[in-house]
């Protein structure tokens, strides 16, 4: 889903980092706001490094072939030290693995770092929405949403932005229709992730339920 | 995902020897260079029935030619050999594409060489790859590197407040 080089426009790419920067000034705003701002790194760190090695884990779903991109998961387990973890991943993906680039890193990022921070709330939404659940399953179908929801609407600006971005001497109505089914191959890996979110957000509760206070 | 690129010139590659002299139609025919290029993602998976424009090395705002690749992910097109410099190819489906330059030499300089020698000439432009141009151990380390760094921010933050 990462967006190479080449494919957009100046004008989309600047505004892309122009987001960027914004979410990041207000994610480390509200970690600085944090009483000790440094106890999360470690786990912000771990988790980036399974960002950036997730990229490369295809799953075939015919008929294209789609990648883990776990920014739901970050979003819930990290909350707002998802958006510079996913900007820091996008970079290193960008530099080493060739997924993405370095003048669409603004777009990308705010592409499935935003969608992230909307799983973190969704996430937290838990215990005020979720109200009438049960424990383990309120952690858990809330977790599943976020991770879900979180790639699910990465998934949606993604295809947005090529849709509205092609170039007219492209066939538009066949770039369409390929965006279209890999788009549709996101729906399986929607679910996916959201799986595995709830399986790692139901493990760290039973063994360490304080890195999910955040 | 990512894409791989490679490019095969293959030179003298169609030649029609048609003998047909019938009602008065005549077929002619000559050698002419084409050039094949195969586009898959990074999986190996070819690249179907993706879009292919290519731009003249004069103009590089409007598409020369446009074509979709076949089921292997291979295109190939005859370049203009009276526009000699840097073609330009463009690779696009579902958001995932590349652009890579393919380097047309002039047809006076074509000419004075032989035959063989056009083609060893050609050998250098045999494998354009647009990736970085690591070799699977170099990147392995690289990413190992990455991942290493991860870590060790991760312990240096874990050791505590002394």
């Amino acid at each position: 889903m990462h967006i190479p080089d080449g494919i957009l426009p100046a004008q989309v790419c600047a505004a892309g980092y122009a987001i960027t920067g914004l979410a990041t000034w207000y994610s480390l705003r509200q970690i600085n706001r944090k009483p000790d701002p440094t106890a999360e790194i470690p786990k912000a760190s771990l988790l980036t490094a399974a960002f950036f090695v997730a990229s490369s884990i295809y799953i075939p779903v015919p008929p294209a072939s789609v990648h883990l991109i776990l920014n739901g998961l970050l979003g819930v387990v990290l909350g707002y030290f998802a958006f510079p973890a996913i900007l820091i991943g996008l970079f290193f993906q960008a530099l080493v693995i060739g997924h993405g680039g370095i003048t669409t890193l603004g777009v990308n990022a705010a592409m499935m770092g935003i969608p992230a921070l909307l799983a973190y709330h969704i996430f937290q939404s838990r215990n005020t929405v979720g109200k009438m659940l049960k424990e383990p399953t309120r952690t858990g179908v809330f977790s599943f949403l976020g991770g879900a929801l979180g790639l699910g609407i990465s998934a949606l600006i993604f295809l947005g932005l090529i849709i509205f971005n092609i170039p007219a001497e492209l066939d538009a109505g066949a770039e369409r229709a390929a965006v279209l089914t890999l788009s549709i191959g996101h729906i399986p890996l929607a679910i996916i992730e959201g799986m595995f979110t709830t399986m790692l957000v139901l493990f760290l509760r039973r063994v360490k339920p304080e890195l999910l206070e955040g | 995902m990512r894409l791989n690129l490679t490019l095969a010139l293959t030179l003298g590659l169609a030649g029609w020897a048609l003998p047909a002299i019938a009602h008065g139609v005549t077929v002619e025919h000559r050698q002419v260079s084409s050039v094949e290029i195969s586009a898959q993602f990074e999986t190996g998976e070819p690249m179907a029935n993706a879009q292919v424009l290519v731009y003249t090395p004069d103009n590089p705002a409007e598409p020369w030619q446009q074509g979709t690749t076949d089921d292997q992910g291979r295109f190939s097109f005859t370049p203009d050999a009276s526009q000699p410099g840097s073609w330009e190819v463009m690779v696009r489906q579902a958001g995932h594409g590349v652009l890579t330059t393919i380097p047309v030499a002039d047809p006076a300089s074509e000419n004075s060489a032989s035959s063989p020698g056009t083609e060893a000439d050609a050998e250098p432009n045999s494998l354009i790859s647009p990736s970085t141009g690591l070799s699977p151990v170099q990147q392995g380390i690289t990413i190992g590197s990455v991942i290493w760094g991860f870590i060790g921010t991760a312990l240096f933050f874990a050791r505590g407040k002394r």
